[in-house]
């Protein structure tokens, strides 16, 4: 019996690597999965993949930041699957490094709109459908970039620092609706994205020098895993907190 | 002697109740203050305030959000007293109590565009004539509500949580250029604005005071004093961080 | 098959609610619990229930601050059950309510030598044999204490607050081994202690308000499954994390 059995997830940026792997998990959890990406042909092949292995997914191409698609994508879940318990919002994008200065204004909007602006726009939506369904859990990708300062990424820093706060705030307005948000901030995890930024993992580590403790990146199964958590009812008491899965990048 | 003399100060905000009086307190330190509001009226109070007092101030009409009248307003404040070194962000929209799931859309892009992309108008426009004058100190106003959550405030403390960690990559960012950025988290301060979701002072204190282990509210006094210190030269190890003037409200 | 299959803990306070709560949630996932308390009577009563559900448990009459009889204890626990591998902290004394000036020094002592000079004496003795085993985790009981103030108890406030610093100072010296630290900071948990402090639930709950938006306190085996996640390899990048089970009363 899986620990998600009876659960119906949506999940957004599932194309990518974390949240791919989350929904992979949850779908091996027993959680039927919507999985949602802007990229087709990624979020196609992550749903693939949980159908292939025996679970239940759909996959739906949606750009957070719109408003009229993220809604229609939450119903055609709710059609789908009956009802929607557990969103894991993971869709980011992270500006060219850039001191503040020299930040084009439409960069910085950019950021903040799908980082920040897309998070609320999917819990503005999915929280109606967990009032309905009785309770639910909401699973906020921030960042150790959310409680640290990075460099050369004013915007990403503002948005996940304010995702931070806005999980929060959902915690605290829909706990009387047995809503549990819960943010989770991931230290450097090995994904391709992560790789696109950077000549090699070798750099990376070398890059954040002894905050590495483990002296290893993190892997995308271990955000799934946190995730699992939270989803899961073992996290009934967890809501509001800061989940920091980073190696102890943050503790040093 | 004051602990400002020969500063030159922007504050935005100027015409409100917390950052009218930092405004007065750097021009009774010795700064030459630009007062910024998008109104009209009380930020002239402000200067008249000033000058009354023998200060030097002038007053500037500026939505923060709007990129071209911010430019032209630092432009002409590091033009009229000859550099820029310290700004106080302080603008913030006042927006009506809701939840994520009935907050419109609008409502949120509107406190997402003052409170946080107006942040980051100011502070790139700033940020060229700090380096021309060889440094510089940002006081950002976060609030207590960047830290702990409090009922139907999802976008408030969004932005307020993104504030703190906007201002730790400008003191990462800019370190080198000798600028210093810190955020002030006022706990409830006796202002007008307070009066914008409650009818009554004494209501306010009646909910608020027992909040506040210190039994009373913040006057807006107590924050100028902080903000002075945060210009100052006294601070000058101080960047990246966090200032809780709350009269112990997240201590409990 | 189970969750912590073929590890070995130690859970001090097994024979209390929490701790208690936590050896049974253990063993029911495989783990082989070597339970330790001072009361003689509380903690055969954990490893007999253990035994009777069908798990490994062991008794231990043992006092933390005590490091011969530490040091014999661990020992004990490896030669029945061949390692080591997570360690469970939770020994605390319940101090008397007290402000500062009326504390006796003695009573202050009390605290910090069973709450963190104990956890101290556990964590010297268990680091080796985890080591030996190849890696290891420290599940550390602080409380939403170690993070906001509760009124007159300095010395357990203290005491939690340097929970949390030890769990990430172990973090960073032990990452290299493999060895992992995170701490746990329960909000209001339904056990027999409350009361010592409190007529009834209820009486804890309407105290608490307005930090317990949902209303409920935390039960022992909400606290326990936290722990079952930070023991499994589930959580293999999570360490120096401070891990709020509270209902979200840190969020407030």
């Amino acid at each position: 019996m899986g620990r998600l059995e009876g659960k119906v997830a949506f999940i957004t940026a599932s194309g990518g690597a974390i949240a791919g792997a989350t929904a992979r998990l949850f779908g091996a959890e027993g959680a039927a999965v919507c999985c949602v990406d802007i990229v087709e042909e990624n979020v196609n092949q992550t749903a693939t993949d949980i159908n292939e292995a025996g679970g239940k997914a759909i996959a739906i191409t949606c750009d957070v930041t719109d408003d009229d698609a993220v809604k229609a994508t939450v119903d055609k879940t709710v059609t789908e699957f009956g009802k929607l318990d557990v969103c894991f919002n993971a869709a980011a994008y992270s500006e060219k490094r850039h001191r503040l200065a020299e930040m084009p204004l439409d960069m910085w909007k950019s950021v903040i709109d799908v980082n920040l602006t897309g998070m609320f726009i999917v819990a503005r939506h999915v929280i109606p459908q967990m009032q309905a369904a009785g309770g639910g859990s909401i699973i906020n990708v921030s960042s150790i970039y959310g409680v640290v300062g990075a460099k050369e990424r004013p915007a990403y820093c503002a948005a996940k620092g304010g995702v931070r706060m806005l999980s929060k705030s959902i915690a605290v307005d829909y706990a009387v609706d047995n809503i549990r948000a819960n943010s989770i901030m991931p230290g450097p995890i090995e994904t391709p994205r992560l790789l696109a930024r950077n000549p090699s993992i070798e750099a990376v580590i070398e890059r954040h020098g002894p905050r590495l403790h483990q002296k290893r990146l993190g892997k995308p199964e271990e955000i799934a895993q946190t995730a699992l958590f939270l989803a899961s009812d073992d996290a009934n008491f967890t809501s509001g907190a800061d989940m920091i899965v980073d190696g102890a990048y943050t503790a040093f | 002697m004051g602990m400002l003399d020969g500063k030159a100060a922007l504050v935005t905000a100027a015409g409100g109740g917390i950052a009218g009086a930092i405004a007065r307190k750097f021009a009774a330190e010795g700064a030459a203050v630009c007062c910024v509001d998008v109104n009209e009226e009380t930020v002239a109070r402000t200067v008249a305030d000033i000058e009354e007092a023998g200060g030097k101030a002038i007053a500037r009409i500026c939505n923060v959000a709007d990129e071209a009248a911010v430019k032209t307003t630092v432009d002409q404040t590091a033009e009229e007293f000859g550099k820029l070194e310290v700004v106080v962000n302080a603008a913030a929209a006042s927006e009506p109590l809701h939840t994520v799931a009935n907050m419109p859309l609008e409502t949120w892009q509107e406190v997402m565009d003052v409170n946080l992309t107006g942040m980051f108008l100011v502070s790139k426009h700033a940020i060229p004539h700090m380096q021309a004058a060889g440094g510089g100190q940002f006081i950002n106003i976060s609030s207590t509500f960047g830290h702990i959550a409090w009922p139907q405030r999802p976008a408030y403390m969004a932005t307020k949580g993104a504030v703190r960690q906007l201002t730790r990559s400008i003191a990462l960012d800019f370190a080198p250029d000798n600028i210093r950025a810190n955020s002030i988290l006022p706990g409830a301060i006796e202002t007008n604005r307070l009066l914008a979701r409650t009818p009554t002072i004494e209501q306010v204190r009646a909910k608020m005071v027992p909040l506040h282990p210190i039994g009373r509210l913040g006057q807006p006094e107590d924050i100028a004093n902080a903000a002075a210190f945060l210009a100052s030269d006294q601070s000058s190890f101080m960047t990246g961080s966090d200032v809780f003037v709350d009269g112990g409200f997240t201590a409990v | 098959m189970g969750r912590l299959e073929g590890k070995v803990a130690f859970v001090t306070a097994a024979g209390g609610a929490i701790a208690g709560a936590t050896a049974r949630l253990f063993a029911s996932e495989g783990a082989a619990v070597a339970c330790v308390d001072i009361i003689e009577e509380n903690v055969k009563k954990t490893a007999s229930d253990i035994e009777a559900a069908g798990g490994k448990a062991i008794a231990i009459v043992c006092d933390v601050t005590d490091e011969e009889a530490v040091k014999a204890a661990i020992d004990e626990t490896v030669s029945a059950f061949g390692r080591l591998n997570v360690v469970f902290n939770a020994a605390a004394y319940t101090d008397p309510l007290l402000p500062l000036h009326e504390l006796d020094v003695d009573l202050w002592r009390k605290t910090f030598d069973v709450n963190i000079t104990g956890m101290f004496i556990v964590t010297k003795y268990a680091i080796p044999h985890m080591k030996e085993a190849g890696s290891g985790s420290f599940i550390n009981i602080s409380s939403i204490y170690g993070a906001r103030a509760a009124k007159k108890r300095p010395a357990y406030c203290s005491s939690k607050g340097a929970v949390r610093m030890l769990s990430k100072s172990v973090a960073v010296d032990y990452a290299e081994d493999n060895i992992r630290a995170n701490s746990i900071l329960p909000g209001p948990i339904e056990t027999p202690r409350l009361l010592v402090a409190n007529k009834n639930m209820d009486d804890v709950i309407n105290r608490h308000r307005p930090h317990l938006p949902a209303a409920r306190l935390g039960q022992p085996e909400e606290i326990a499954k936290t722990a079952v996640f930070l023991a499994s390899d589930e959580s293999s990048f999570m360490s120096g994390n401070d891990c709020f089970v509270d209902g979200a009363y840190n969020a407030i």
